[in-house]
């Protein structure tokens, strides 16, 4: 479904990312890891088509999205739930969530899926006329979710959404996580958690200063010497 | 007695289309996060668009105000895209620069309607320019109380829009985070073009409701970039309903100077209180509610 190849990306004179190759499958959770400014969050925005400068190629159902702008990717099924949930804070929660189905297929489908949403995250519903921006930082990330979900995305990329959440509810957005990949939605996903995210995923890739450097199953990257010693600390 | 409740009555009938004039500002402000300078001169074109309108076709000047909230559109849609969107895609230059171009755009426009037009004061007369409304006591222009009323309903209009429909949603979404809007798959230089040009409609409406009331001359803008700008930092900036109140203040406190000290110094009274309200209340009237809430 989605396929990196020779992906290089910089900020200004800075180079991010070198010679990046990765691919998700249709239907596949597949999870990036890495260290802090390993280049995690670029590899992202540069799919996305938030990163100006960019060169290789990004195919996406079988076309190459590596020159098309933002808003274009967005609309082809990609729907990019980003670092720090970047919500409307000004907005309500409900018009959060009807900004997230802008596109004609997903606007037609637009009360059934905040159905579905609300029926995901109860609190949601509950909270459905208070502004993004007075949520506490947990219901801040499941609307994120949420809004991202109402997209109806071929390809969900997620990044760090357990960030700065208490235990209990992280673990409680990976179970929403798995669940959402279980309905048939693809996803990728950015994390540290990385006992709990390569134990629920399919295949992971490891990124280091900007390089791919390891992949492979979730089972297969668990035992790995190296991620043992350096991600997991044993 | 009267004589006061009639001041504070013009007062807020002023108001309420000075308010539509700073809602055209509030708007760009918010999406485009640059201060449009050039604000008061899309005004006066508006207003000019009319006067032409009134005086060569003898459109009346309520009629003339949609065309020119027609031609103010694309003016400040094209102003927009091949001018201000051009200094922000090109990442060397400075956000103070789109700022500065905005003050050339206001020059440009005031020195070509002076190129067509000359200096010359014009005005428009209509039948009804002069009608008044006596209640009890007091005297109240009805060219006054139907551009306050028509302001309004253009206020109210754009709020329908802001929160019903999703372009008007897409609006606020991208003034909010420009980033996470094309995470939604909004276009958002189309956006930001559509918003400038709302913006300067809503400047020639508020242009075209005044033009009964105010003589016209190319350097009227000026006046109406710092009315709006009084207001829009009265109001807090940003903010639909804090630029009502922010109008309604300074057309009282216009109204009030006009009465109670001197024709000549209206103005002046609305630049004190602009100082004034920078230096203890830079937040606008927004910071007071949010302290009284809290």
């Amino acid at each position: 479904m989605l396929k990196v190849k020779n992906l290089n990306a910089a900020y200004k004179d800075l180079q991010v990312l070198w010679d990046v190759a990765f691919e998700v499958k249709q239907g596949e959770l597949v999870v990036l890891l890495g260290a802090n400014g390993a280049g995690k969050t670029t590899t992202l925005n540069a799919i996305s088509g938030l990163v100006a400068s960019r060169t290789g190629t990004i195919e996406f159902l079988g076309q190459d999205i590596i020159n098309l702008p933002g808003h274009k990717i967005a609309q082809m099924g990609i729907t990019h739930v980003p670092e720090g949930r970047r919500l409307f804070p000004e907005m309500s929660v409900r018009e959060n969530l009807e900004i997230g189905s802008l596109m004609p297929e997903a606007k037609a489908k637009r009360q059934e899926t905040i159905k579905k949403v609300y029926e995901l995250f109860p609190i949601l519903a509950e909270k459905r006329n208070q502004d993004a921006g007075k949520l506490s930082g947990g219901q801040q990330q499941m609307l994120a979710i949420g809004r991202g979900l109402m997209a109806l995305p071929k390809l969900l990329i997620m990044d760090e959404p357990s960030l700065g959440l208490a235990p209990v509810l992280v673990s409680q957005i990976f179970d929403i996580v798995k669940e959402i990949n279980k309905q048939g939605v693809t996803v990728l996903l950015v994390e540290q958690n990385v006992v709990r995210t390569l134990g629920m995923c399919d295949r992971a890739y490891v990124l280091d200063n900007g390089r791919m450097t390891i992949s492979g199953t979730g089972s297969e990257l668990l035992n790995d010497e190296h991620i043992k010693e350096a991600y997991l600390g044993i | 007695m009267e004589l006061l409740s009639q001041t504070i009555i013009c007062g807020i009938l002023l108001g309420g289309m000075y308010a539509l004039i700073a809602i055209g500002m509030t708007l760009i402000m918010g999406v485009m996060n640059i201060v449009n300078l050039a604000h008061g001169a899309l005004v006066m074109v508006g207003m000019y668009v009319t006067y032409v309108c009134a005086q060569e076709f003898g459109v009346d000047p309520y009629l003339g105000m949609f065309v020119a909230m027609l031609v103010l559109f694309f003016l400040g849609c094209l102003i927009q895209k091949f001018m201000i969107n051009r200094l922000v895609e090109v990442e060397s230059i400075l956000p103070e620069n789109q700022v500065l171009l905005t003050v050339g755009i206001m020059l440009v426009l005031t020195e070509g309607i002076r190129l067509i037009f000359k200096s010359d004061y014009r005005s428009v007369v209509t039948s009804y320019s002069s009608d008044t409304l006596y209640f009890s006591g007091m005297a109240i222009s009805v060219p006054m109380l139907t551009g306050f009323f028509i302001a309004m309903l253009f206020t109210f209009l754009l709020h329908l829009f802001l929160t019903r429909t999703d372009l008007g949603k897409s609006i606020r979404a991208t003034a909010q985070d420009r980033d996470a809007a094309v995470y939604m798959g909004i276009n958002a230089s189309k956006i930001t073009m559509i918003t400038f040009g709302l913006g300067a409609a809503l400047a020639a409406a508020g242009g075209s409701l005044l033009l009964p009331l105010f003589y016209l001359w190319p350097d009227i803008g000026h006046l109406f970039t710092a009315k709006s700008f009084i207001i829009t930092i009265l109001g807090g900036l940003g903010s639909t309903g804090g630029a009502i109140v922010g109008g309604l203040i300074l057309g009282i406190a216009e109204s009030l100077g006009a009465t109670y000290i001197s024709m000549g110094y209206k103005d002046v009274v609305g630049l004190v209180i602009f100082l004034l309200v920078l230096l203890f209340l830079p937040g606008g009237v927004r910071s007071l509610v949010k302290r009284w809430q809290a």
